[in-house]
């Protein structure tokens, strides 16, 4: 194979064109500047979106957001588009953590009054929200009830179980609810890895943070989402945890097995995947729709743990910790999700948009973002790493045509845990961290130092790239304050 | 002469990719277990008084068996919040296994393991043993 040298195109677009490799179906193309098109030549994971290029029914190109980092099968920061009906589906392009995403809450308070309330909220929520690995969570769910969260997603927790408001589901993408979301075509397995983890954070890098938000970039789009300077916001990074891992297992095993009935022949074996309009494409995509459901409930359920413990701290009423009036203390700002496959309009064809670690971003004119954001553009968040600054963006129309409308969804990691953890000691982040007033919970620091700021790359680096390749557009940025690391 | 069974953790950047060595198919699948339960738990777990579990696992091939292996061990501990760390295998083929398993109750787990992926997967016969290739999701 020759060398993965990608040719620029644009000023923040390098090109592999199809024939670099004879197994290609469409050409290869990242968002990236010099810095960090070099450290994507430091891992695999060009080599890797080569792999995505000859996925049957691939069209346009296989697309590397800036914050692309190695991963298994995809890239992370991986995006791919096939056109149905025959298109394939490959469960290892939207991972195994189905719908991982951010939601961001809104409050009512404001810095600097809210400089001493922070730190008995933080440790609020990390009395109140399970963290890390093996915690259950406190809701107690039949079977039957869990398979309505699969078939329903959030309006079921908002309307039958009152965790949460209506005016919630509208500022959710897809309100929260995939239409084609079949329980039944969930394994009991993955229902039991899933049974007790509804409202728990997981771990890993998901996280939990209060933040202040420190700069506004666009007045008018931050009005609209009800964003403004020195306001708390709280951020949620966590998806399907074990049940969405579990749907995953089950289908990569069964698409493996059905690739030779389907005559498909892959670079990668965790690449495996089947016709939508196959049995196994058609089963998958219900299953992967009904934990997408449950990962935006596993959002819901933490955003009333969170309203509840707001309204605690704060003295205020249910009605306030609910976000009902003018002063809400929580609105939900959006939730996106950002490991997931959906069926997109592109003109007159219907594509099924794979995205890995890349996140939808939608422009003012769609129809298909909440009314009042019509104008404005679909709220994307970019998380920095911890102790580092986030983003909010709203996505621009040009990113249809640019980037099958999507986005970065974070900073992206540049070093393994092996490394990160050889470089930084645990006790003296947490140190460092809560010298500069970022309080931090974790249960352990072999962990912290895993996700510690120099494992990513900079995520202003990468914010600035989908801004100038036309993408989305920066809107504000928000400091932690606090942060609850699973 | 055959090599003890070993087990390291390679670099990835956003992954964990194990290494496995093992005199013989038996041991590599006991050493995978193990490295999975390091990697899950901290050490200096006490021996387990609970029951011993039957494992008997089925796949297409050799590979997609040790996937499946993993796979079966990080679903058992999940649910039944254990990890793994006596292992038998008690028979092993390129496409059936049969272990018997006994778990504890973890003081304190370190890093989530989603699953073993089918990424650069790979299970070889050496002269002096195998070895084998897997990466792990956290």
């Amino acid at each position: 194979m020759p060398a993965l040298e990608p040719r620029q195109v644009s000023e923040v677009m390098y090109e592999l064109s199809r024939d670099f490799r004879p197994d290609m179906h469409v050409p290869v193309r990242v968002f990236a500047d010099e810095e960090l098109l070099s450290q994507m030549k430091r891992d695999h994971s060009l080599e890797q979106l080569v792999n995505v290029s000859t996925l049957p029914g691939i069209t346009r190109a296989a697309l590397g957001m800036p914050d692309m980092h190695q991963g298994y099968g995809f890239p992370v920061g991986g995006v791919a588009a096939t056109l149905l009906p025959d298109g394939a589906i490959s469960p290892g392009g939207i991972g195994f953590d189905i719908n991982c995403g951010v939601r961001l809450l809104g409050s009512g308070l404001r810095y600097p009054d809210a400089e001493s309330v922070v730190p008995k909220l933080v440790h609020e929520l990390s009395r109140s929200i399970p963290i890390g690995y093996g915690r259950h969570g406190r809701l107690d769910l039949s079977s039957d009830e869990l398979d309505r969260v699969l078939n329903e997603g959030c309006s079921y927790l908002i309307h039958e179980k009152h965790l949460g408001l209506d005016a919630d589901l509208e500022l959710i993408e897809s309100r929260g609810s995939l239409p084609g979301a079949d329980a039944s075509r969930v394994s009991n397995r993955a229902k039991q890895r899933g049974q007790d983890q509804l409202g728990t954070l997981g771990g890993g890098n998901h996280f939990l943070e209060i933040q202040r938000v420190d700069a506004i970039f666009d007045e008018k789009a931050a009005q609209a989402l009800g964003l403004s300077l020195g306001q708390v916001t709280v951020l949620i990074h966590t998806g399907s945890r074990g049940l969405g891992h579990q749907v995953c297992t089950d289908y990569v095993r069964a698409m493996d097995q059905a690739l030779p009935r389907y005559k498909i022949s892959l670079p990668d074996r965790q690449l495996a995947c089947a016709p939508l309009s196959s049995a196994e494409g058609k089963e998958y995509f219900a299953a992967m729709c009904a934990a997408a459901n449950f990962a935006w409930a596993n959002r819901q359920v933490l955003t009333h743990r969170i309203r509840e413990t707001f309204a605690r701290v704060l003295g205020t009423g249910p009605s306030a910790a609910l976000g009902t009036g003018e002063d809400s203390t929580l609105r939900v700002i959006y939730d996106v999700a950002h490991n997931i496959a959906k069926l997109e309009q592109f003109g007159n064809q219907t594509l099924c948009v794979h995205r890995k670690g890349a996140t939808r971003a939608f422009g003012p004119s769609s129809s298909e973002i909440p009314a009042t954001y019509r104008g404005i553009g679909q709220p994307v968040f970019i998380p920095g790493s911890m102790g580092t600054v986030s983003f909010v963006l709203v996505g621009a129309d040009a990113s249809k045509e640019i980037s099958l409308s999507s986005t970065c969804h974070g900073a992206g990691r540049a070093l393994s845990r092996t490394a990160a953890k050889k470089e930084v000691i645990g006790h003296e982040l947490r140190k460092q961290l809560e010298a500069r007033g970022i309080i931090v919970r974790c249960p352990s620091n072999a962990e912290l130092a895993e996700e510690a700021p120099v494992a990513y790359k900079d995520v202003e680096r990468v914010v600035e790239v989908v801004t100038r390749a036309g993408i989305a557009k920066k809107v504000a940025r928000l400091v932690p304050r606090g942060v609850l690391k699973g | 002469m055959k090599a003890s069974s070993q087990h390291w953790f390679e670099e990835h950047t956003g992954e964990v990719q194990l290494h496995l060595v093992a005199p013989t198919l038996p041991q590599l699948f006991v050493e995978a277990g193990l490295a999975l339960a390091e990697l899950i738990a901290e050490d200096g777990i006490p021996t387990s008084e609970d029951p011993a579990e039957v494992v008997e696992i089925q796949a297409g091939d050799l590979e997609a068996l040790l996937v499946e292996w993993l796979n079966e061990l990080i679903f058992r501990g999940e649910t039944q919040h254990r990890v793994y760390r006596e292992l038998r295998v008690t028979n092993v083929s390129d496409r059936r296994l049969r272990a018997e398993i006994r778990g504890t109750r973890p003081d304190h787990l370190r890093t989530p393991v989603k699953a073993a992926t089918f990424h650069n997967l790979d299970v070889s016969l050496q002269p002096d043993g195998y070895s084998a290739t897997v990466v792990l999701d956290v």
